[in-house]
């Protein structure tokens, strides 16, 4: 039985000819069998979860200009790129392709409500009370992509935003929103 | 439906297991994002949002890595190869503690053993596609994914890492 069966087996090459030689191998061979059961829990660790966040990609069906003509010099020259956008700023900026978006909860429990999120660098940003109604808001510049952001109450409890259903765990037991937005 | 609404299912829908498979590869969070957006960008740009295949989207997620690779041996000569996962906060944050280990071992690897591991683990591709995007025979390509694990075990084992 040639050794390289085990790594088919695992990723699920084997025919159904090779799958009878293979359980007559692992029946027969303990060496064999012994090595099969050590990588297949090595498998079990190289598959398993690698982050426990995915970053977000900004899609685009046209990529701008100025990335366009710098791409060339690779990503590690993106510190040079972003001299050079700055540069090309200062004597004619173009406007930033944003929108404004208005993040609302409603908490009339709380004396301070913040959020924090990809869009902020993971920051805690201030939100401001409406009056006396229990609402909290923010209005933010925010870039076309996916992301993720979380209301943190009293500088300590954490929460996704109610009224949007798609999320994901983070890292400490909580949960983030995931916001598409499209400029 | 316009082609990046319709390109954001085939980004979801393969985001994460890409993502793994950079990271694997890297050992790097900021530069497997970095990547990610480049061949997603890329894949949208060249091929449209029609054409989707996951071999296509993995052979450019491979492009971009060796165009790096080769850039920075050119432009670095005198740092180190393989990232310095230490100084890398995003990592620190978001890599799965249990996880760090097998990273670092699989940056011990050569650079083609673990090419060809992190593919076959990551991409769902059969032999077959794989074979055919890194450009051997079938049969070699068995012995060598084969050849990544057992050297990747004495690597685990040494505990050196």
């Amino acid at each position: 039985m040639k050794d390289y069966m085990i790594s088919m087996f695992i990723d699920d090459e084997l025919s159904l000819d090779e799958k009878i030689d293979f359980v007559e191998a692992v029946h027969s061979d303990m060496t064999f069998k012994d090595e099969t059961v050590d990588l297949l829990h090595q498998e079990k660790l190289i598959r398993s979860e690698v982050v426990a966040r995915v970053p977000g990609v900004a899609i685009q069906a046209k990529r701008k200009f100025a990335y366009a003509l710098l791409r060339p010099l690779g990503l590690f020259a993106s510190g040079l790129a972003a001299a050079a956008i700055i540069l090309f700023f200062t004597v004619d900026p173009p406007a930033r392709r944003t929108v404004p978006y208005r993040f609302v909860i409603y908490q009339p429990d709380v004396d301070r409500a913040e959020i924090t999120g990809s869009f902020t660098g993971w920051d805690a940003i201030p939100m401001k009370p409406k009056g006396t109604s229990g609402y909290w808001e923010i209005i933010l510049e925010l870039p076309d992509g996916e992301h993720r952001f979380g209301y943190i109450l009293e500088g300590r409890r954490r929460m996704a935003d109610p009224t949007i259903p798609t999320r994901e765990k983070d890292d400490f037991g909580g949960e983030n929103s995931i916001l598409e937005v499209h400029v | 439906m316009d082609s990046v609404k319709k390109f954001r299912a085939f980004y979801i829908e393969h985001k994460d297991k890409f993502f793994a498979y950079l990271m694997r590869m890297t050992g790097d969070y900021h530069l497997a994002g970095d990547i990610m957006q480049e061949s997603f960008t890329r894949y949208l740009e060249r091929y449209g949002a029609d054409n989707q295949s996951a071999a296509l989207l993995y052979t450019i997620g491979r492009n971009v890595f060796f165009d790096n690779r080769r850039r920075q041996k050119r432009n670095t000569p005198l740092q180190e190869d393989q990232p310095d996962c230490a100084q890398d906060q995003e990592y620190d944050l978001w890599v799965r503690e249990e996880y760090r280990q097998v990273l670092t071992a699989l940056q011990k690897l050569d650079e083609g053993e673990r090419d060809l591991l992190a593919l076959v683990v990551s991409s769902g591709l059969a032999y077959r596609e794989i074979a055919k995007m890194v450009g051997i025979s079938e049969a070699n390509l068995k012995v060598k994914v084969h050849r990544s694990r057992t050297r990747l075990r004495q690597i685990l084992q040494a505990g050196d890492l």
